[in-house]
């Protein structure tokens, strides 16, 4: 029995910057241990140091392996397959299918024999990739890179997976296929396999779950018994203002009992209620009137038969789309959808190759027409665009000159944004010394310091922990409802649909469904999330 | 030692370094480079544009301009124009040179009397100019010297300092293009085994070298193997277009250019190696690799200036390269052909050596199989 026993691994990088701190766990033969948390909250420092690619304090055994550096790891690296993060990273670009097939082979010193024949038939089968063993790496899309990745480290049959984030920006059906594969091998082979993930719905398919936060592993067990050990803090939505008390949109947090009915725990809720624990002060949200009343056009934009073409290949085909006053429009779709493209067409980013686009009653048929609107309209890109060597002040201050905003006025504004959206603690530090989620909110406040009128938000939610994310959908809600702005967002979340009014799906660059949340629950009853609705989209369409 | 996994890996590096074109600029940039500096850099002045004002018009004055017409150096034109208005000609770029022969030219030289010849060059390019004037002085006593002889004329009377090496028609290929030899493989192959390997750090497929038994020996032979397979082929490729291009004559062992070559591009791999244990993007680690060896490779090669005359910081800089040891060796292949009888040959052949080792074996203790903190 080769077992995995890590002992209070440690890593520190340059600076004194904590990576993971005293983690502590063990696994069995065929297990799947989950590693789940935000962006840099220690998992993939943990991975590295169990791969033995980086140097860390603590001790770590494999069966009768013992290692305490790289250099004492290197023993037990036959035996472990490690996948980074990142699609398809391990990749060579230019290699086919089955040339990274045969060099991972060669490189872990396989015998080319019949039994590798087969085994190697019987993975590309799994991953789907059986026809296309002739195609470069380089024309796969995300999900076919990282499944042909997750093959490639099977290829030497590891008794230790390690797998970092592998279904990040991996499409529903991609990641579903992967989680089948990783549970064949670990049926089969009795490996170990280390998975982390940003997804909490993937929680169900790991048999253990380690619980990530301030670098350091917060909890741990099945998720049954994690979800258990808060159930007696989460209520239906009730008043309270006690300070054992956190009360979001559609749930109530309390250490004391309430005198109010109880509701299903999920993973999320213990991410809140350890805040909770440690007294760890939620920032509270607001947003005040905007500065000048205007009037607002009941539809904002209103797209009709929108194409793009690359080439051959078409991202957007001949997609019809509204935002209407006063609405929050959730874009979902697999990689390679759309929907990036189709929000740089509103933007002007991309030239329009085919349909017409209106926007606050105003065809668009030239940058002329887009000039007068700039004014109007906020963007945020998938990496927020901040200037990493000037402070959030200094950020805040050029996008306000940008849009000939008085300097006098833009300061009134920064300070007020930095108070109502908390982080006017942070005014004068650097964009990169920041958490994500701070410099998320800086962004909107780059993105809306003009007082715009609608609002094109590009995955603003990728890698934020779940607080973050929390009073980020908070922000939304009250820029809705004290602005009326109209805003137009795409996400990798499902859960994220739930706050949105209404939810368009995008598949291969067509549109597949719009509607609101509600209908889109009524209409599959049998739904117990979005996930699993979207799922039922994109196997039909199939 | 592992000869699967290297085999494997030097496959892939084949076949990627195939199929992103990168083996078209393995053989076109050196090519590029010999070919255009070889005829690019050329020190001699050949067609320089020389006016000549004959203010004498007497037989002796006609046979020094005759001289000049048939110059390869010159393309020498007559002309009666002022001398103000030849200087225009000069500032115009027109002209180069203006040469004034004074009313008594002739009367004077054969009483033995002092001549002053007026001579005006362009100085935009000094180095230019100064070859210029030393060719003007020296068709100038050429032409006294030959009638010196026949008359009475001595050859005293003007006074010039002629350009020693100018009648033995030195050959400027010869002098640069072995040299350029050694600044292409010294500059080549370091950035070729520079990229490869942080290509992998950028692009993360480093992963598989860090996360896998394959050893650093391995992994080192595997990376820089397909690069000196590449350049060995320069080798030869370069010593052809020196002796059938540029018609560069080759006295010596063909076995001692080849065998010193090898060496040197071994150095050159371990240059590039060094560069990608310390950088991790493939734009710096291009950059660093081409800042650390053109400019000693152009410098201390030798090409431009001979070593023994320079300054004495510069003299020791110059040591410290491996550029100089090696062009040492291929200018005698090359030019002169003692070969292994001269001992200092022996002794550089060994320096190189060395020189390899050190770099092969810092690149190897620098090596790390682990991510950077």
């Amino acid at each position: 029995m080769a077992n995995l026993n890590v002992n209070s691994v440690t890593v520190i990088y340059k600076g004194n910057r904590i990576g993971i701190k005293d983690a502590s766990f063990k696994a069995e033969e065929g297990e799947i241990v989950g590693f789940i948390g935000a962006d840099g909250t220690g998992k993939s420092s943990l991975m590295h140091a169990i791969s033995g690619i980086i140097k860390f304090k603590g001790e770590i055994s494999f069966g009768k392996y013992v290692y305490h550096s790289p250099k004492e790891a290197e023993k037990v690296k036959k035996y472990i397959g490690f996948m980074p993060q990142g699609l398809g990273l391990i990749l060579y670009d230019r290699l086919t299918v089955e040339e990274h097939l045969d060099f991972f082979a060669n490189v872990r010193n396989i015998k080319m024999d019949k039994n590798f024949k087969t085994y190697k038939q019987k993975l590309l089968h799994m991953a789907g990739l059986s026809r296309f063993t002739e195609r470069e790496a380089e024309h796969l899309s995300g999900g076919m890179r990282q499944k042909l990745s997750l093959i490639c480290t099977l290829i030497h049959r590891p008794r230790l997976l390690l797998l970092d984030e592998p279904t990040t920006g991996v499409d529903p059906l991609s990641r579903l296929e992967l989680w089948e594969i990783l549970d064949n091998i670990r049926k089969e082979e009795g490996t170990i396999i280390i998975v982390s993930t940003a997804y909490m719905q993937e929680a169900s398919k790991m048999d253990r779950l380690l619980l990530f936060d301030d670098n350091r592993i917060m909890a741990s067990g099945t998720s049954k018994q994690l979800t258990d050990s808060v159930r007696n803090y989460v209520y239906k939505k009730t008043p309270c203002k006690d300070t054992d008390c956190l009360e979001l949109h559609n749930v109530t947090y309390s250490l004391k009992p309430l005198n109010s009915e109880h509701k299903d725990p999920t993973l999320e809720d213990i991410f809140f209620i350890n805040a909770l624990k440690n007294r760890k002060k939620l920032t509270e949200i607001s947003v005040s009137k905007r500065e000048r009343r205007l009037e607002i056009p009941p539809i904002v934009m209103e797209a009709k038969g929108l194409t793009k073409k690359f080439g051959d290949f078409v991202a957007d085909d001949k997609i019809d789309m509204e935002l209407k006053r006063n609405e929050i429009l959730g874009l979902f779709g697999a990689n390679g959808a759309g929907k990036t493209t189709f929000i740089k067409m509103l933007l002007g980013l991309y030239p329009i190759d085919e349909g017409e686009l209106t926007l606050l009653s105003q065809p668009i048929r030239s940058g002329r027409d887009r000039r007068k609107l700039k004014s109007k309209i906020g963007y945020v890109s998938q990496h927020f665009a901040l200037y990493k060597n000037m402070s959030v002040r200094e950020n805040l201050i050029y996008f306000a000159s940008i849009h000939q905003i008085p300097a006098s006025e833009a300061l009134r504004r920064i300070e007020r944004y930095g108070k109502e959206l908390g982080f006017s603690d942070y005014l004068d530090a650097m964009p990169k010394d920041l958490p994500l989620g701070i410099n998320q909110r800086f962004s909107i406040a780059a993105a809306i310091i003009h007082e715009p009128v609608v609002l094109f938000l590009d995955e603003p939610t990728s890698g934020i922990d779940v607080i973050a994310r929390h009073q980020f959908w908070q922000l939304l809600k009250l820029l809705k409802e004290q602005w009326g702005i109209s805003i137009l967002i795409t996400t990798h979340y499902m859960s994220e649909a739930e706050y949105c009014d209404r939810v368009v799906l995008l598949k291969e660059g067509k549109k597949i469904a719009d509607d609101t949340v509600e209908n889109f629950y009524k209409k599959h009853p049998e739904a117990s999330n979005f996930e699993e609705i979207f799922l039922e989209y994109y196997r039909e369409a199939n | 030692m592992n000869i699967g996994v290297i085999k494997a890996y030097i496959l892939k590096e084949f076949k990627e370094l195939i199929r992103t074109r990168m083996i078209f600029i393995v053989y076109a940039i050196p090519i590029i480079v010999i070919v255009l500096f070889g005829y690019g850099i050329k020190l001699d002045v050949t067609h320089s544009r020389v006016l000549i004002i004959d203010n004498d018009q007497s037989k002796l004055s006609r046979e020094l301009i005759e001289k000049f017409k048939h110059s390869k150096y010159f393309n020498a034109t007559e002309l009666n124009i002022s001398e103000s208005k030849a200087l225009k000609l000069i500032k115009q770029a027109k002209k180069d040179a203006v040469i004034i022969i004074p009313n008594s030219f002739e009367k004077r030289l054969i009483k033995n009397q002092k001549v002053n010849i007026g001579v005006f060059i362009d100085g935009s390019f000094p180095n230019r100019a100064r070859t210029i004037e030393n060719y003007i002085e020296g068709v100038i006593i050429d032409d006294l010297q030959s009638y010196a002889p026949k008359t009475s004329i001595s050859t005293n009377v003007i006074n010039i300092n002629p350009r020693s090496l100018f009648n033995q028609a030195m050959r400027d290929e010869d002098a640069i293009v072995p040299g350029l030899i050694g600044f292409v493989l010294l500059v080549a192959p370091a950035v070729l085994s520079a990229l490869l390997i942080v290509k992998e750090k950028e692009e993360g497929t480093i992963f598989n070298f860090y996360a896998s038994p394959i050893s650093k020996e391995d992994f080192l032979i595997a990376k820089l193997t397909p690069p000196f397979i590449l350049h060995s082929l320069n080798i030869f490729i370069l010593f052809l277009i020196a002796v059938y291009l540029f018609n560069v004559p080759f006295r010596g062992s063909f076995t001692l250019y080849w065998f010193s070559s090898e060496l040197y591009i071994l150095i050159s791999l371990a240059i590039g190696l060094l560069v990608s244990v310390v950088t991790r993007s493939q734009i710096v680690a291009l950059v660093l690799t081409v800042v650390i060896t053109v400019l000693p490779g152009f410098l201390y090669s030798g090409m431009i200036m001979p070593i023994s005359s320079m300054s004495q910081e510069s003299y020791i800089e110059a040591h410290m390269f491996p550029v100089m040891y090696y062009n040492h060796i291929i200018y005698d292949t090359f030019l002169i052909g003692e070969g292994l009888n001269s001992r200092k040959i022996i002794l550089y052949l060994i320096i190189l050596t060395i020189y390899a080792s050190v770099l092969f074996i810092l690149g190897r203790l620098f090596l790390k199989k682990e991510l950077k903190k």
